[in-house]
């Protein structure tokens, strides 16, 4: 294979690519960029217009996003003539329904003379891409007292390079109110980030309610730290809206003990709680009746069904665990297989997508029905060997994409390429991409967002962009300005420039060189 | 001679101070009954319970007869911040129906708030029906919602929202009428979001006065029109305010019932002036405090101020009728190197550079009383120039060891007694005060727990009735050498809203055991609302120390 043509191509797009990043400030780095040189105004009457799309989706995030883009009163006169004061938008495919397949491509053109802009995506979730893009290009003069954009005329077609692009946070370690919850999923429609991945329950608590097996939730902290149906009805529309997936996550059998507080009939022992008792009916009619009641929540075609870190002592506790075992002729293995393929049967039966985390892979490798998707987070190097496997999976090695690991810095984040030692372009589209973890621990509403940000946006940026931005040099001023849009819309980001996560500035400084 | 004449004046202090101790007076106290609660925070007043849990219909409004845009933009606020899960619409007999609102004093709507509005407000809560608010002021009505509001949960159970121990019968109002709270967007820049966020939180504790800390040595962010060089000394071309943003903020405010108080600190701490105009600056390498040997240094204080109050008051930037002009940390040392002060001072017979700083005191009084702006001095002032000050001003006490007067006596005193000394020295000498002592209300202070913040209180050793009403209120303050847009609520709350009852509920609520599970459930409630709040065990800026409920961490 000549793979002349390929080299230049990426030559090309470099530079582009670097152009890009020292005339236009945006995170991440789209794809293909031409840029002018006239600084063209825009008029504080402006307005997106629909051009024949009737997408609520998409009037929405005009209200938005004319919110964020205009946050500055303006009284003075504008000459509309020589300013851009409309931005059409049209849509390929009026199809809302938002998938691992969704295309969020985009191509954003705008002219200076005359002034006119038009925004083509593929489907309105490309759009949305291409609005956050337009957002970061038009910042306020604060002379002049208009908003401008530099670089016009300027043309920019832009797809994302993975298409699971995510943020885990955990509700179960510490509960996160709505707002909480809203408030990240708009910070992460800045980041073009895709994903929610919700880390629903876990051993310390469940805050989901279940209307099929309403004791569930007596393993919530407290009466108030929970969350209704229609709460995470409201969560996946809201993330929807903003063209992010929620994928739900319900860690099983090893990361449950709060579902016992209920029911505690599927558990070993009520002092061995976990995993959850692969030898008791109740277990799989429980799963199954939860599953098939949020299954029409969490609409996505994924679920999580976890998997990880089961230790199997507790079955040893119990004494029908053990008879269970001994009449199936089952190793403790085998019993956490069984388990997990029987949690699979159930997913599948509501025509969901399982996804577990690596444990399931390392421990019956190719014995998993080839749609379960694999991911990984104690060591990259298994990626390899589950796309060689043919599953494919979700990068999320613990090492650098673990965000309360704080000693992890952005630079190490940004450098981590999901196509590490994986070269067969067959074997690299079986990475569908990766996502950071906020595990909660020690994260709640206090500190979520300056543990998450700033370094979340240099993952976003190596799953969004392409290969060959990933210059720390290059990334790094527009990593701050990046910062600095996110505490303007709200965001609480931290330095940048720290290398510990979540602490505060040195001293009294700008937000741009901090 | 100066060194003895500053003695004498703190001997003469010490005595005034023990003829006030002299003239005890029993403080009066409010009818709260310690061994009953109301689960708001800050504790209301007076109030009565019933036994039983009232529903809240599920159709629930805000009413009232009135005019009143502060009431409507309310209405729409709370009916969010209460009503946040969707709730089945179920047909409901003897459920609340919703709260209606009467206002004594409407014209309030359209003014802006003063430091004499009077806050009370009267609350009946029924087992059914209509809820009745009542309060002279929109500004009290707005505390009463908030108090409602807190009083509202959601049954997860039976997804329906109920008052648990209804009826409900509160009589509410401040023991203080200034409860601030001062943000610093000079050593590092907050956006218009921030500050507007930090507004919210601050009505959800009924603080009613955001203290702008707007400019400082080390930027100046704020756009001066008839000297549009000024905010050259911002950080950066972006980290700036317009005018359009700050009437578009104190709007914010006001429809929140808070007053902002700008504050420029002259002639201390403005090196970040010169950035825009060199002269303002005793020298390139020397530069504050400000130069008063170029004119131009004071054509831009008066023009400050009267931008701040504009030409008309509906034009005004900053309505309040307070200003604050600093003065604090006055080091002179830049002027005794400068020939041109040096020239200056002679020339206009000025001997002493404490009287330079005298100078620009006085100055700054002088052109904002051309306004009718009251001014607020830091309490250097006061222990510089004391009683030879105008009357009407207003001390805002913060000390530090080295700034105690020294007399021996004051020595008797343990460090706790400080403050409360040089407060009881303001009022004895006829100047009303603002208590922010540092070492129990500075939230850049870490190490300072909520215990001691809410501990504090500014009528310690104020004995005497009359003297009591000079002190107006207090204020936390959040310097901003290490606070940013990025850990800005979370260094606040919960701390801020320990003062907030302090300066809102009457002095007997001081039980810090009864506190403890009231500002829990305050810090949840914020992080339902969408403010940052640290755990209370592991301290400011902390992270929780594991996995954990909210209400217990």
């Amino acid at each position: 294979m000549d793979r002349r043509p390929l080299f230049l191509g990426l030559v090309f797009l470099s530079l582009l690519a670097n152009a890009g990043a020292v005339g236009v400030s945006v995170v991440p780095q789209p794809l293909n960029v031409v840029l002018g040189k006239t600084t063209l105004e825009v008029s504080h009457l402006f307005n997106f217009t629909a051009a024949d799309s009737h997408s609520n989706t998409l009037k929405m995030a005009f209200e938005r996003y004319l919110g964020l883009i205009f946050s500055h009163s303006n009284s003075r006169d504008p000459d509309v003539q020589k300013m851009l004061s409309v931005m059409t938008v049209t849509i390929d495919s009026e199809d809302e329904s938002l998938q691992l397949e969704t295309d969020e491509s985009y191509r954003l053109e705008i002219s200076a003379f005359p002034p006119s802009a038009h925004l083509q995506g593929a489907t309105v979730y490309g759009a949305l891409r291409g609005l956050e893009t337009f957002s970061q290009l038009v910042t306020y003069n604060f002379l002049s007292g208009k908003y401008q954009i530099q670089n016009a005329s300027l043309s920019i077609h832009d797809k994302p390079r993975f298409p699971h692009r995510g943020l885990m946070i955990d509700t179960s370690r510490h509960f996160e109110p709505i707002m909480t919850i809203r408030k990240i999923i708009d910070s992460m429609s800045y980041a073009k980030l895709n994903v929610l991945h919700w880390h629903v329950v876990d051993s310390q608590s469940f805050p989901m309610q279940s209307l099929s097996y309403p004791k569930l939730w007596n393993g919530a902290y407290t009466r108030q730290e929970r969350y209704t149906v229609d709460d995470a009805r409201g969560i996946v529309e809201y993330a929807r809206q903003r063209g992010i997936r929620v994928l739900a996550e319900f860690d099983m059998p090893g990361h449950a003990a709060s579902w016992c507080v209920g029911y505690p009939e599927i558990c070993p022992a009520p002092d061995c709680t976990q995993p959850l008792n692969p030898a008791a009916n109740e277990t799989f009619n429980l799963i199954e009746g939860l599953l098939k009641e949020l299954s029409g929540v969490f609409v996505d075609d994924f679920i999580h069904l976890g998997g990880d870190e089961v230790r199997t002592s507790c079955w040893n506790k119990s004494h029908q665990i053990q008879a269970w075992l001994k009449q199936h002729n089952f190793t403790m293995d085998d019993a956490y297989m069984y388990f997990v393929k029987r949690a699979h049967t159930i997913a599948q039966g509501v025509k969901k997508t399982p996804v577990n985390w690596e444990e399931v892979f390392n421990h019956f490798g190719s014995n998993l029905d080839k749609e379960t998707v694999i991911h990984v987070w104690l060591s990259h190097a298994t990626a390899a060997k589950v796309v060689a496997a043919g599953y494919r999976c979700i990068l999320s090695n613990s090492n650098v994409w673990y965000l309360p690991h704080l000693g992890t810095t952005w630079e190490k984040m940004y450098e981590n390429d999901p196509y590490m030692n994986i070269d067969d372009p067959d074997e690299q589209k079986l990475i569908l991409g990766g996502e950071a973890c906020m595990w909660g621990e020690t994260g709640d509403s206090s500190d979520l967002e300056w543990t998450i940000w700033p370094r979340a946006a240099a993952v976003a940026e190596r799953l969004w962009s392409h290969s060959d931005v990933n210059n720390t040099v290059l990334m790094l001023p527009r990593l701050q300005s990046f910062r600095c849009l996110l505490t303007r819309r709200s965001i609480a980001a931290a330095p940048v420039l720290n290398n510990q996560a979540r602490e505060a500035p040195p001293g009294p400084g700008s937000c741009y060189g901090q | 001679a100066t060194e003895m004449s500053n003695v004498l004046l703190r001997v003469v202090f010490f005595l005034v101070l023990v003829c006030c101790k002299t003239q005890n007076v029993k403080p009066v106290q409010g009818g709260v009954r310690l061994s009953a609660q109301a689960p708001v925070l800050p504790q209301p007043q007076n109030f009565t319970t019933g036994l039983r849990i009232a529903q809240v219909c599920s159709l629930f409004t805000f009413r009232t007869s009135q005019r009143s845009r502060v009431l409507l933009d309310a209405f729409y606020r709370y009916k969010k911040l209460i009503f946040s899960h969707f709730s089945r619409q179920k047909l409901m007999s003897n459920c609340v129906k919703g709260l209606t609102v009467r206002v004594d004093n409407i014209t309030t709507d359209s003014t802006y708030p003063s430091l004499e509005d009077d806050e009370s407000y009267v609350l009946h809560i029924p087992l059914s029906g209509w809820v009745m608010l009542r309060a002279v002021t929109v500004f009290g009505a707005l505390r009463g919602v908030e108090t409602f509001s807190q009083l509202v949960h959601f049954n997860f159970t039976h997804k329906l929202y109920q008052v648990a121990k209804a009826p409900w019968d509160i009589r509410d109002f401040p023991r203080f009428q200034h409860r601030g709270l001062l943000i610093d967007t000079a050593r590092h820049f907050q956006p218009v979001a921030n500050i507007k966020r930090i507004l919210d939180s601050m009505s959800y504790a009924k603080l009613n006065v955001m203290h702008w800390h707007i400019v400082d040595t080390q930027s100046f962010p704020m756009e001066v029109k008839l000297y549009p060089n000024m905010w050259e000394g911002s950080f950066s071309y972006w980290e700036r305010y317009t005018q359009e943003d700050i009437y578009d903020i104190v709007e914010y405010a006001r429809l929140r019932g808070i007053r902002i108080i700008p504050e420029f600190d002259i002639p201390g701490h403005a090196a970040s002036w010169c950035a825009g105009y060199s002269d303002l600056c005793p020298s390139s390498s020397c530069t504050q405090p400000l130069n008063p040997a170029h004119n131009i240094t004071f054509e831009i204080i008066e023009d400050i101020v009267k931008e701040v109050a504009g030409k008309t008051d509906a034009a005004a930037l900053f309505p309040d009728g307070f200003i604050h002009l600093g003065g604090d940390e006055v080091k002179t040392s830049c002027w005794e190197t400068s020939p041109a002060v040096r020239k200056w001072m002679r020339e206009n017979g000025i001997f002493l550079f404490q009287d330079v700083y005298r100078h620009f005191v006085e100055y700054g009084h002088k052109v904002s009383e051309a306004v009718r702006r009251t001014v607020i001095n830091w309490e250097e002032a006061f222990t510089n120039f004391g009683t030879e000050m105008n009357k009407n001003t207003v001390i805002q006490i913060w000390i530090r060891e080295e700034s105690i007067p020294y007399v021996g006596y004051v020595h008797i005193f343990v460090s706790v007694w400080i403050l409360v000394v040089l407060i009881l020295q303001v009022v004895c000498s006829g100047f009303r005060c603002i208590d922010s002592y540092e070492n129990h209300w500075y939230l850049d202070w870490r190490g300072t727990s909520w215990k001691t913040f809410y501990n504090h209180d500014p009528h310690k050793l104020v004995d005497n009735v009359d003297l009591q009403k000079l002190v107006i209120g207090g204020e936390v303050c959040a310097w901003g050498e290490h606070i940013d847009g990025s850990n800005l609520d979370l260094t606040i709350w919960p701390r801020a809203a320990a003062a907030a009852e302090r300066l809102w509920s009457s002095r007997d609520v001081n039980n810090v055991t009864m506190m403890k599970p009231r500002l829990a459930s305050f810090r949840c409630l914020l992080h339902r609302r969408g403010i940052s709040s640290s755990p209370l065990q592991s301290g400011t800026r902390k992270e929780p120390s594991g996995p954990g409920g909210c209400d217990v961490q």
